[in-house]
């Protein structure tokens, strides 16, 4: 059984197809903390954390989220999972027939609360307000807005239910310098603020080392190493340093 | 060898049909266990009939009209002075209530409404929506599949029943411009003369089981779609396909009930 308050992954193991992701992945994420999760493209990073909430089952081992195993839990167990888990998927996934307040009073909302879009404005406002935008984007199509004021609508949309966690993915991908560092700001301040323990999926390395009170990665299927910002940057393991002193995990595969 | 090498794709294809049709009743399953609670989907159904409704009508009346003025013209044109005038009548009233709206309907809206639900679908599959009403507790079952599902039950037999008077309409203006010798009296005998109140009614009914057959199998294709803009055309060609497909079998399927009835 896992522990109340962290997030476990236990022996991970995922395939599609023939193609082999997750070969045995081991990781524990302690209650309150950010752990950046770094690796190269397509290692399957957003793989792993996809698994925390079931959108994904493996294909063996088991994840527990506050004590509960995300394969065995019941539907109502895994809503209750869910409510409890914030999810900023990589490309903000806002729904592009809704407008922002549509989209904030999704997340506010549930299936039996049905409230009505406009009983939710001032609510909807206060959660923009928390991620630096003001009201006037409220009524406008995530079509309208720019890739950064996309991502913190997709913040806004995650901490809608006041989760105890919080998972990123890829929060700064394709975002200018500027922008991005606001949403590394954004990250350290939302802990603070709400307490909450996040996985930060990455391969931003100054974003991961800004963020992270630990860093893991993962490389070929498996947690290559895992430790504080500075054993990592002191690990002499030769993939640790080529990645870090190339200051972009690509290098790794190429 | 040979013989085993040449039945392995047909294994996988039957294999591949069982298995669709096996997450196919799932989701029709799911699709009835979210019924019980209306409120949670009637605005979004009816926002989606309405859709569905408004927006298909005029192509929908037009390729009726289309259906009724082809008819009438024919019928004139191979029947005449071999049977008598009001036959055209007969035909149109028939071949259109029958057989010509519910199907040109069935079609215009596999191209409106199906091919337009898959894509649509199939767009939030691979741009992580659906992935994202997960991960807010929330069924996109009962926040996609249902309104839509109802959605088409509950339009397409009003547009079959729309579709046959533009038809009937068409047919008949068509018929006393074009037929030599056809007048209103004529037209409108033949028309009552073999007419079966039950006609209407297996319009209706296949008008419903198209609905439902469109919308269902057009959030099934889009639910199981993969696979950037690529893969967004295929599924909106795989629902093209697969719902003309079925309202052909449905509408052959249907014929035994003119018998019983």
């Amino acid at each position: 059984m896992g522990e109340a308050g962290r997030i476990e992954f236990r022996g991970i193991h995922k395939s599609f197809g023939r193609q082999v992701v997750l070969r045995g992945v081991d990781l524990t994420v302690h209650e309150g903390e950010t752990l950046v999760l770094l690796g190269p493209s397509g290692t399957g990073k957003s793989v792993l954390i996809k698994h925390a909430i079931g959108l994904l089952r493996p294909d063996a081992g088991d994840v527990f989220v506050d004590g509960v195993s995300i394969v065995r839990a019941t539907p109502e167990e895994l809503l209750a999972v869910r409510r409890r888990v914030g999810y900023v998927f990589q490309n903000a996934a806002l729904f592009d027939s809704m407008t922002v307040l549509e989209n904030l009073w999704l997340a506010l909302d549930d299936d039996r609360n049905l409230r009505s879009v406009e009983s939710c404005r001032d609510e909807a406002a206060e959660l923009l307000e928390k991620v630096n935008l003001d009201r006037t984007v409220l009524d406008k199509y995530p079509a309208e807005l720019s890739g950064g004021m996309r991502k913190r609508v997709g913040i806004a949309r995650a901490i809608a239910s006041r989760p105890k966690y919080l998972l990123y993915d890829e929060p700064t991908t394709g975002l200018d310098p500027v922008n991005a560092e606001n949403i590394d700001r954004l990250i350290m301040e939302l802990r603070r603020e709400l307490g909450v323990t996040s996985i930060v999926v990455t391969h931003d390395l100054e974003s991961a080392f800004q963020v992270g009170d630990r860093i893991a990665l993962l490389y070929e299927g498996r947690i290559h190493a895992c430790g504080t910002p500075d054993a990592i940057l002191a690990n002499d393991d030769p993939v640790v340093r080529k990645f870090v002193r190339r200051g972009r995990i690509d290098a790794v595969v190429a | 060898m040979i013989r085993r090498a040449a039945s392995l794709p047909l294994i996988a294809h039957v294999r591949a049909f069982l298995e669709h049709a096996g997450r196919a009743t799932l989701l029709a399953g799911a699709v009835l266990r979210a019924l019980p609670r209306p409120r949670s989907y009637m605005k979004a159904t009816i926002q989606q009939a309405y859709i569905m409704g408004v927006h298909s009508l005029p192509l929908v009346l037009f390729m009726a009209m289309l259906g009724g003025a082809v008819t009438s013209q024919q019928t004139g044109a191979q029947f005449a002075g071999a049977l008598p005038i009001w036959v055209v009548g007969s035909v149109v009233a028939k071949s259109v209530i029958t057989e010509l709206a519910p199907v040109l309907t069935g079609l215009v809206l596999v191209g409106r409404i199906g091919a337009r639900i898959a894509a649509e679908i199939g767009t939030m599959r691979v741009t992580e929506q659906l992935d994202a009403l997960y991960a807010m507790g929330r069924d996109p079952v009962r926040f996609l599949v249902v309104p839509r599902v109802l959605g088409g039950f509950l339009v397409f037999p009003a547009l079959v029943v729309l579709a046959n008077l533009a038809g009937m309409f068409a047919g008949w203006l068509l018929g006393i411009l074009t037929v030599d010798g056809l007048t209103t009296a004529d037209f409108l005998y033949g028309a009552r003369y073999y007419f079966e109140p039950f006609d209407v009614w297996y319009s209706v009914i296949k008008g419903t089981a198209f609905g439902g057959a469109i919308t269902f199998l057009a959030c099934y294709i889009g639910l199981e779609g993969q696979g950037g803009a690529e893969g967004v055309g295929r599924t909106t060609t795989m629902a093209t396909v697969v719902t003309t497909v079925a309202i052909m079998i449905v509408d052959v399927a249907v014929v035994p009930l003119l018998k019983l009835f």
